[in-house]
């Protein structure tokens, strides 16, 4: 009796201490994900620096009925919707390439050339944006690296506005974005390969598969996993594309299709005088969205597997 | 023993002399300063940063919200405390002392001789900020010692400006209006189609960053232009040379001429085609290198002309185009649209300090070293103590400073704050010149070149203003106190996307292949703005600035 009343008390402590063990992550989960929300009640404010908050403020739902209430903002919200769906979209379908650029990587045998193509493919990662569009504006500029070559071959007489039109922006914006980040994604892969057990490797090969078919049998198999965890990372952050790639690339002539929700919500808050209350009640939009989408993939999961994940 | 206790009650009595003068001299101060018109964020360095520590023992902590951001406005405001010195814009100034966070200065004020001496202008500020009389929150910046109708520049702020040496190579032909102008820009760009570097030069080369500013909505580019035929862009509306109000989208306006203007220039093939996509700082090198056939600020000859330039002929100088009527705003008498003041939190000693130090900074010395620099670096002083220009590329060239007064780069030591209390228009009672070196006989005589003599001679006329006078061409606006209505949230969401929308459609406008395309493309930027409220916001503009138009109206008639 006293012995399972010990016993009872030991499994109590034992479940304050494990406890104890996730009370950082929930800290950190409180402090960074749930905090930032009470930012929210700007939204339900007519708030204008440097006047604080208070109760004469509060205006209920003004800033929401505002952003319906006008269908060209309507429009506006859909552009730049559609614009965050495309950018992120095309993302996500080329997700794989990072994958198979470290497979590639990975049949290079020759050590120092392969060090050299991973250099210099996960060093842009480490350049900021801002540096990026100055690159950008030195090589692809009117009066840029390519278009001097070309106009000195004679190949064309004016110089093509690469930055200045809206022509396969989207796509451009992929390019970047994998020239900047291809490298630093491979990584993950890499590690994944060099997990992969070296005799199944073998045996294949003493079975005489060829290099293709072992990387259709057990390189790509083998590192599946890890892609799809990627995957699951990227919807997870569909709609927060970042808006720092967007913002030095935008210009009068390609903003119609590069302007993202992130940046839709920054550019109304600090432009001029600015407006906190709208621009907080269209990020909040975001988050609508969000659960929308969770709630979309959880039910695509019933349907497919039978279990959803909430 | 006796010898001992003596030399020991000495030393103890010169160590307590020393502490007591350490005392005195005042302690080392961090004074914080939210400025408005910073473009340097951090503590003051170089040159001006031991100026200040020499005389007052304080560092300067500018605190720039166009470097880090306007957020800082925010969230300074809800801490409560913007900063020791604020430096702001006039509309953000009512709201500062409505919330509480700039502090009652009326004792000190009137004690500090060297801002009082602009108390007229002062005065009436405050006066209108509280309806007191005696009351004192804000200084104005800026300010002139001339008055509210005078015109002491000989230039305007902005005005068509053509190499010398070009436009005489083609023959200095008479311009008669923008299509004449578009016709002499294009013989010159055939004639200089590079610069000596072999660089390719064009007429026009544009940029984005400003656009929206100073409280006109718009490309900076087009809006600027907009005053050489007399219309002021005011936010969303243009005020007419006959002082209506109209929307800034009409077709009749200034603002249409000139973007259909450029679009013309950009079918010529005279706009540099990296317009839209570079930032000021690119412009800013093409200015220096030569690229660049068309200047229209008058500050930007700053980045070409030099007394060598002026004597071989190669500078920029103003070129009439008969059919334009420059607008120009007189000297600032009741100062610029920015604002000092003092935080609330600030008390006690550090209030002392700091109204030391702005006294000073409005003083013949403080302003010198504001609007002239250095002594030996900048300028020398002449046997009748009137000041020499020396070095006139201190400032271009980041000259190295005399040790003497703490060595760096000139323009890496450079008043950081970049707001002044007194205008360099104002009279040094050092010297009995203005503090601007273009005003000092000497620079005069320096830059009196054989260029403008021609040019004298060409048009004669003094100079551009004088040109302008002469001809009827010039329509100067009074300066006048005037404090815009800030916007509400309401108004503020209308003008950031009337304004978007304005500026994006405007840039296309420009690059637009042919007549059709323009038109068709304007009237649906008509229609986009309308459908953002354009037509609301342009109400709430006009209902604001009709005060100030009143204002110019009666200053004008006394």
């Amino acid at each position: 009796m006293r012995n399972k009343e010990r016993r009872i008390n030991y499994k109590k402590r034992r479940s304050y201490i494990e406890f104890l063990y996730i009370l950082p992550f929930l800290i950190l989960v409180g402090a960074f994900s749930y905090f930032p929300l009470y930012g929210w009640i700007y939204a339900f404010h007519d708030y204008r620096p440097p006047f604080p908050i208070t109760n004469e403020t509060f205006v209920g739902l003004k800033w929401f009925q505002h952003i319906v209430s006008n269908p060209v903002r309507v429009n506006d919200i859909l552009r730049v919707i559609r614009n965050t769906f495309a950018m992120s979209g095309i993302s996500l379908f080329f997700s794989w390439f990072p994958m198979v650029f470290a497979v590639f990587l990975n049949e290079i045998h020759c050590r120092p050339y392969r060090k050299f193509v991973q250099t210099v493919t996960t060093l842009p990662n480490f350049i900021s944006w801002v540096l990026v569009f100055s690159i950008a504006f030195n090589v692809f500029g009117s009066f840029g690296a390519v278009n001097s070559v070309l106009q000195d071959l004679g190949v064309i007489s004016k110089p093509i506005s690469f930055l200045k039109s809206s022509e396969h922006i989207w796509f451009k914006m992929w390019l970047w974005l994998t020239w900047k980040n291809a490298g630093w994604a491979a990584i993950m892969y890499l590690a994944a390969i060099s997990g992969i057990d070296e005799q199944m490797i073998e045996a294949a090969k003493v079975d005489g598969a060829t290099r293709m078919q072992i990387i259709g049998h057990i390189t790509i198999p083998s590192i599946l996993p890890t892609y799809f965890v990627i995957v699951m990372l990227n919807i997870a952050s569909f709609l927060s594309n970042g808006m720092e790639q967007y913002y030095v690339f935008q210009n009068a002539f390609n903003q119609d299709y590069i302007e993202v929700l992130d940046l839709y919500v920054y550019n109304i808050a600090t432009s001029g005088t600015g407006n906190y209350p709208l621009s907080t009640a269209i990020s909040m939009l975001k988050s609508v969205v969000s659960v929308v989408l969770l709630a979309g993939a959880n039910g695509f999961s019933k349907l497919v597997r039978g279990e959803g994940f909430i | 023993m006796k010898r001992f206790l003596s030399l020991l009650l000495t030393l103890a009595m010169l160590l307590s002399l020393v502490s007591v003068s350490a005392v005195a001299e005042e302690a080392p101060l961090v004074i914080d300063i939210y400025d408005a018109a910073a473009n340097y964020h951090g503590i003051q360095t170089g040159w001006f940063a031991k100026v200040v520590k020499d005389r007052f023992n304080l560092e300067l902590n500018i605190i720039a919200p166009q470097v880090a951001g306007n957020e800082l406005y925010a969230t300074r405001a809800e801490e409560g405390n913007l900063g020791d010195i604020v430096i702001v814009d006039k509309k953000d100034f009512s709201d500062l002392l409505a919330a509480g966070l700039v502090r009652d200065i009326s004792d000190k004020l009137p004690e500090c001789e060297n801002i009082m001496q602009f108390k007229t202008q002062i005065d009436v500020y405050n006066k209108g900020l509280t309806g007191e009389d005696g009351k004192y929150y804000g200084i104005p910046s800026e300010m002139t010692d001339t008055s509210p109708t005078t015109l002491t520049d000989d230039v305007i702020y902005s005005s068509p400006m053509l190499r010398w040496d070009l436009y005489t190579q083609i023959g200095q032909p008479e311009i008669k209006d923008l299509d004449g102008l578009l016709d002499v820009l294009a013989q010159i760009h055939e004639i200089h189609p590079a610069n000596d570097a072999g660089d390719p030069a064009y007429p026009f080369t544009l940029w984005a960053d400003w656009d929206g500013n100073d409280n006109m909505i718009g490309i900076a580019n087009v809006v600027q232009l907009t005053t050489w035929y007399g219309e002021k862009i005011k936010q969303s509306a243009i005020l007419k040379p006959d002082n209506t109000f109209s929307p800034i989208y009409d077709r009749e306006n200034a603002y249409y001429k000139i973007t259909k203007w450029l679009n013309k220039a950009y079918q010529m093939g005279l706009v540099d085609p990296e317009s839209g996509e570079q930032d000021w700082n690119s412009v800013m090198n093409k200015l220096q290198t030569g690229r660049a056939d068309l200047m229209w600020y008058s500050w930007e000859v700053g980045f070409w002309n030099s007394v060598d330039r002026l004597s071989d002929g190669t500078a920029f100088i103003f070129i009439p185009v008969a059919d334009q009527l420059y607008y120009a705003d007189a000297d600032r008498y009741y100062g610029s649209d920015r604002m000092f003041g003092i935080g609330s939190k600030v008390e006690g000693e550090k209030y002392d300090r700091i109204m030391a130090f702005l006294d000073w900074y409005a003083s013949p010395e403080g302003v010198t070293f504001q609007h002239a620099g250095i002594e030996g670096l900048n300028y020398t002083v002449g046997e009748d103590g009137k000041f020499v220009p020396f070095h006139d590329d201190a400032l271009m060239a980041n000259l190295p400073v005399p040790e003497e007064y703490g060595g760096g780069g000139y323009n890496d030591g450079n008043n950081a704050i970049n707001q002044w209390i007194a205008s360099s228009i104002c009279v040094n009672p050092l010297t009995g010149e203005r503090y601007a070196q273009k005003f000092w006989q000497s620079y005069k005589d320096m830059t009196m070149t054989q260029m403008k003599r021609e040019w004298q001679e060409r048009f004669g006329a003094e100079d551009a203003v004088d040109y302008m006078k002469k001809n009827g061409q010039l329509l100067a606006s009074p300066s006048v106190d005037f404090t815009p209505t800030p916007d509400s949230n309401d108004i503020a969401a209308m003008r950031v996307d009337v304004n978007k929308t304005l500026c994006t459609y405007t840039w296309q406008l420009i690059f637009c292949e042919t007549d059709d395309d323009f038109e068709a493309l304007w009237d649906k930027m008509v229609e986009k703005m309308d459908g953002f409220g354009y037509k609301e916001l342009y109400e709430n503009d006009v209902a604001v600035y009709q005060a100030e138009v009143d204002a110019k109206i009666a200053a004008a008639g006394n």
